[in-house]
């Protein structure tokens, strides 16, 4: 397919803003964290080191870059190293098909003598716009059980190992609950792509012919249950309360990555932030409606369009936060539990809810 | 000019993770390798215009298969088996033998098959185009794989329960 | 456009090398990846074709395939691991009670 150099140019700021907002997601879901679960605990939080603790995050990665690197004796240490550099994958690839922000027209402009973006040039923000968008999430995402399985293997040590494999089952089995779920939104977006399903969202249900709602998945009554498995899912694909069994501090040391020290330890810590904000990203485009703003036809300017990625980015905001607001408050489910959970309750719902919207799609309801 | 790049470097990724799939002693390797062999062979089916079966592959094999390979052998603490070495005179055999079907199968591909031109335009091969075929016309295997994938999940089950095992004792 | 026997080249050279790996460990696990990396080379040939005909058989045979290919492995190591209860050992030479 033929490109020249103004695409090339646009995809690499596409590229430079989508990977600047998450890999700057850690630091700041960290302060977050730290004093989201001071003010559920009653207590004050980081708040010595610059104004409301707020460059606690600095502090942080200063120490992480200056401790001392420690590679245990029995470790397998190829492994052991690039174990971390898997944990990222998910993150940053997934973010690549999620659509930020309402495409705009971009008019024929001459600047230095030259005529930029000739004819109808749409910008796109998304990063790729694939055919098969939701599909190659649900792909690279099954892929982040590599990182916890060889960082638990990698270390020789029988927590590591131990907490790795139950970790590694709870997530591929959350996986099928999280893809049949997101199932059911592509019955009614009629399309594997993105862009197609945030597309339909901006249209709107009429209640009684009066009452004019926004059509985001989260308001179709068929999709409620499979909003509650997909976020429950969620959870337990990045190892969050209440299903960090993978971390599960005071029962496996520190689970997976109990033998990590320094960077490689970052590395993780990294990941699993920014795998919940993909998450959250992808919550915000299959429910949410993504970068739609309610009751508003957007028109293709960019004006709007940067509304609309302030909006998305909002809504992203907004599921993070219930996040640090779900880990500080409901106890870890116990193991055998989580897995019946998965499997016994969340799988069948899951089909159930696929039935429930081909019903309502064939009456024509959605 | 840059498809030739792709296919280039990740041929070459496939092949050197398939022989160190083959070639190392630790099974772990060997699993991880392969799974980064599968991905080079996802990014082939992208280069084939079969982009659903690319997220396939890389779902179901390297998300899935491949995760059960490594759970096995962490679980049975595989790697700390000490694998004797081959004996020479098979390692030979085996060597050549397989040197020999290579050799022989790259002559006859390069002899023979010498295809027209590809078809013009572009190869329809979306999902929904995928999915109306199974559902019309291989609805019947498709019903049967379900049924073969309960007997597998049935008899892996009953195969892996050490009540069997201790029975037979 | 890249030409389909370069496609069936690479396969060829994915296929050999599994054969390899069947003939020449001991090690059951890693005959077993060997035996999977020869089901991905074949996979690759039906692509391969799919596109050079313009066909979705190939592409729905790759399908039924990859389920295939989950159910045996799924089988093939619950077998493995029943014989490891046995046995203590993977090493297929291991496995010769009926053996003459």
């Amino acid at each position: 397919m033929p490109f020249d150099a103004t695409d090339i140019v646009l995809s690499f700021l596409k590229i430079a803003v989508v990977l600047g907002a998450l890999l700057n997601v850690t630091p700041i879901m960290v302060w977050v964290e730290r004093r989201g679960s001071a003010l559920i605990q009653d207590r004050p939080g980081p708040n010595r080191v610059g104004p409301f603790g707020l460059f606690q995050s600095f502090a942080d990665a200063l120490k992480f870059i200056l401790k001392e690197d420690i590679i245990p004796e029995q470790a397998h240490k190829w492994l052991y190293t690039i174990a971390p550099m898997f944990g990222l994958l998910p993150a940053l690839t997934t973010i690549a098909v999620i659509p930020w922000g309402l495409p705009f027209r971009l008019p024929a402009k001459k600047l230095f003598g030259h005529v930029f973006f000739q004819g109808d040039y749409f910008f796109d923000p998304i990063v790729a716009d694939v055919n098969i968008g939701i599909l190659l999430i649900f792909a690279l995402a099954s892929l982040g059980v590599y990182g916890i399985v060889t960082a638990g293997w990698a270390s020789s040590n029988k927590y590591s190992l131990f907490g790795a494999i139950r970790a590694s089952a709870q997530m591929i089995s959350y996986e099928l609950a999280l893809t049949l779920a997101a199932v059911s939104t592509l019955l009614a977006a009629g399309s594997l792509k993105l862009t197609d399903i945030v597309w339909q969202q901006t249209q709107y249900f009429y209640i009684f012919n009066v009452i004019k709602i926004p059509a985001w998945n989260v308001f179709s009554p068929s999709m409620w249950l499979s909003f509650v498995i997909f976020v429950v899912s969620a959870f337990a694909e990045t190892n969050r309360l209440p299903f960090d069994f993978a971390e599960a501090e005071a029962e496996l040391v520190a689970g997976y990555h109990t033998e990590y020290s320094s960077m490689k330890f970052a590395l993780f810590f990294m990941s699993e932030y920014m795998a919940m904000a993909a998450m959250s990203a992808l919550v915000a485009t299959l429910y949410l409606g993504g970068w739609d703003i309610p009751w508003w036809n957007e028109p293709q300017v960019w004006w709007a369009s940067v509304l609309t990625m302030l909006f998305f980015t909002l809504k992203v905001v907004a599921i993070l936060l219930v996040f640090v607001w779900v880990r500080w408050t409901i106890p870890r489910l116990k193991y055998d539990i989580l897995m019946r959970l998965g499997w016994k309750v969340f799988l069948p719902l899951a089909f159930v809810n696929i039935l429930i919207v081909a019903f309502f799609i064939a009456k024509q309801w959605i | 000019m840059f498809e030739f790049a792709i296919f280039f470097f990740f041929a070459a990724v496939a092949v050197i993770f398939a022989l160190v799939v083959v070639l190392h002693h630790n099974p772990v390797v060997g699993a991880l390798s392969l799974v980064a062999s599968f991905f080079a062979l996802a990014v082939m089916y992208v280069l084939l215009e079969a982009p659903f079966l690319a997220a396939l592959q890389v779902i179901v094999y390297a998300g899935a298969i491949m995760v059960l390979f490594l759970f096995v052998i962490m679980l049975l603490n595989l790697q700390h088996q000490p694998e004797e070495p081959t004996r020479p005179v098979q390692q030979f055999l085996g060597y050549t033998s397989s040197a020999t079907f290579l050799i022989g199968l790259v002559y006859y591909i390069v002899k023979y098959a010498a295809f027209t031109a590809l078809p013009a335009g572009p190869f329809n091969s979306d999902a929904g185009l995928i999915g109306a075929e199974i559902f019309q016309a291989y609805i019947f295997p498709f019903e049967m794989v379900s049924i073969l994938l309960l007997a597998a999940i049935v008899g892996a089950l009953l195969l892996s329960s050490r009540s069997v095992g201790a029975r037979a004792q | 456009m890249i030409p389909t026997h370069w496609f069936l080249i690479l396969s060829a050279v994915l296929f050999a090398i599994g054969v390899c790996g069947v003939l020449t460990r001991k090690n059951g696990i890693t005959i077993f990846m060997s035996i999977e990396l020869m089901v991905n080379a074949v996979n690759l040939t039906f692509v391969a074709y799919a596109r050079q005909f313009h066909q979705l058989h190939g592409l729905i045979f790759v399908f039924f395939v990859m389920a295939i290919a989950a159910a045996e492995a799924a089988v093939g190591l619950a077998i493995f691991i029943s014989l490891f209860h046995h046995r203590e050992t993977i090493d297929v030479d291991e496995a010769n009670l009926m053996h003459w």
